[in-house]
């Protein structure tokens, strides 16, 4: 059984995706190829992958999808022969705290996958990941173990665990207390303050609000 | 009168628009999630070939848009499209109605008639489709959402 992991970061291995593909290898035994969407020929590397018999795509969320290099990689992908018991799998971040944003997309892929005649592994979807790269060890300790086990999982059962699944995809939706608590922050300007370190250092700060375009 | 802007990748009908952006010839360069464009250039993109449409696209009261399903989704250059609009919103998130939402940066955005050709394998592959481009154009904050298979027009 051979697994090709393609990164679907238009950032390549300097994003999110990146760190999610390393955690999830470093739970495996079997070596995996990987290939970085942002450096290949779309045509090429849909050419390429037909021998692998699974596909995993590791990718951002992009205005409730997959980006437009993805769609142009998705777009020169041809349906497996039939009986070629050949799969496909998706792991999605975005960067949105719930996961449920990601629940179109995942619908497109479950779809997707029937027309390209493989079998479905599903999708992993892991909400608030904008800023993993930029995050102290122990916040993101929870994270790399639950990419670790599925990895792992994946390795040895060929399937994502739904168990994994289920824990990284929380918080689904906005509810109770989180919410609540998100509506606070809000109010006070709370969820603006990352945003405006940023600014301050580029020297844009004044011009945050600016619509050059109307 | 009515602003117009029509988005197509098909030979259309001549139809009265006050801009085209015709996709068939012009490919749009794919969105490198850099982040310049919410924090380093408020509102711009690192890349200029849709600086006129930007202009005119905030200026429309209605945006036709004449797309094509490729493996049942938006084609890559609509996709590009999709992912380059979002210098048009802030970085900052708003929660007041339960789910996450970028907050505008300008005062309007156009109505939207979305019309697609092709097919799809299943019926469920339809109705995500028209999902999908019902929740982008929500999220771009656009009041009035159309979408239909363009033989129904």
């Amino acid at each position: 059984m051979e697994t090709i992991i393609l990164n679907g970061s238009p950032r390549g291995n300097n994003g999110n995706s990146e760190i999610f593909i390393r955690q999830f290898l470093k739970g495996m035994r079997t070596h995996c190829d990987v290939k970085y969407m942002n450096k290949e020929n779309p045509e090429e590397l849909a050419s390429h992958v037909k021998k692998y018999d699974t596909i995993i795509m590791v990718l951002p969320l992009y205005i409730h999808s997959m980006p437009g290099m993805v769609m142009r990689f998705i777009e020169h992908l041809e349906p497996s022969a039939v009986h070629s018991k050949q799969a496909i799998g998706f792991i999605l971040q975005c960067g949105f705290t719930e996961s449920s944003q990601c629940k179109y997309v995942e619908r497109y892929f479950s779809c997707l996958a029937k027309e390209l005649n493989r079998t479905y592994l599903g999708t992993v979807i892991k909400g608030e990941a904008a800023g993993v790269y930029m995050l102290p060890k122990f916040m993101t300790k929870k994270l790399f173990t639950l990419l670790n086990q599925l990895g792992e999982m994946y390795d040895q059962t060929h399937t994502f665990d739904r168990r994994v699944m289920e824990k990284l995809q929380q918080p689904y939706v906005l509810t109770g207390f989180t919410l609540k608590f998100m509506q606070f922050t809000t109010k006070l300007g709370a969820n603006k303050i990352m945003w405006h370190r940023f600014l301050k250092k580029n020297d844009a700060f004044h011009k945050k609000l600016d619509q050059p375009f109307a | 009168m009515k602003q117009t802007v029509v988005i197509r990748e098909m030979e259309a009908c001549h139809m009265d628009c006050s801009y085209t952006l015709d996709l068939i010839h012009h490919e749009v360069k794919y969105c490198q999630g850099c982040w310049n464009c919410w924090l380093k250039t408020p509102g711009r993109c690192v890349y200029k070939d849709l600086d006129t449409f930007y202009n005119r696209y905030v200026a429309a009261d209605e945006v036709v848009i004449l797309a094509k399903v490729v493996k049942g989704f938006v084609s890559a250059n609509m996709k590009s499209l999709f992912d380059r609009m979002i210098p048009l919103f802030l970085p900052y998130v708003d929660v007041s109605t339960g789910e996450s939402r970028h907050i505008p940066r300008y005062p309007k955005y156009p109505d939207i008639k979305f019309y697609y050709e092709g097919s799809f394998i299943t019926d469920e592959g339809k109705q995500v489709f028209e999902a999908y481009i019902y929740r982008t154009f929500d999220q771009f904050a656009s009041k009035q959402i159309t979408v239909k298979p363009i033989e129904s027009i």
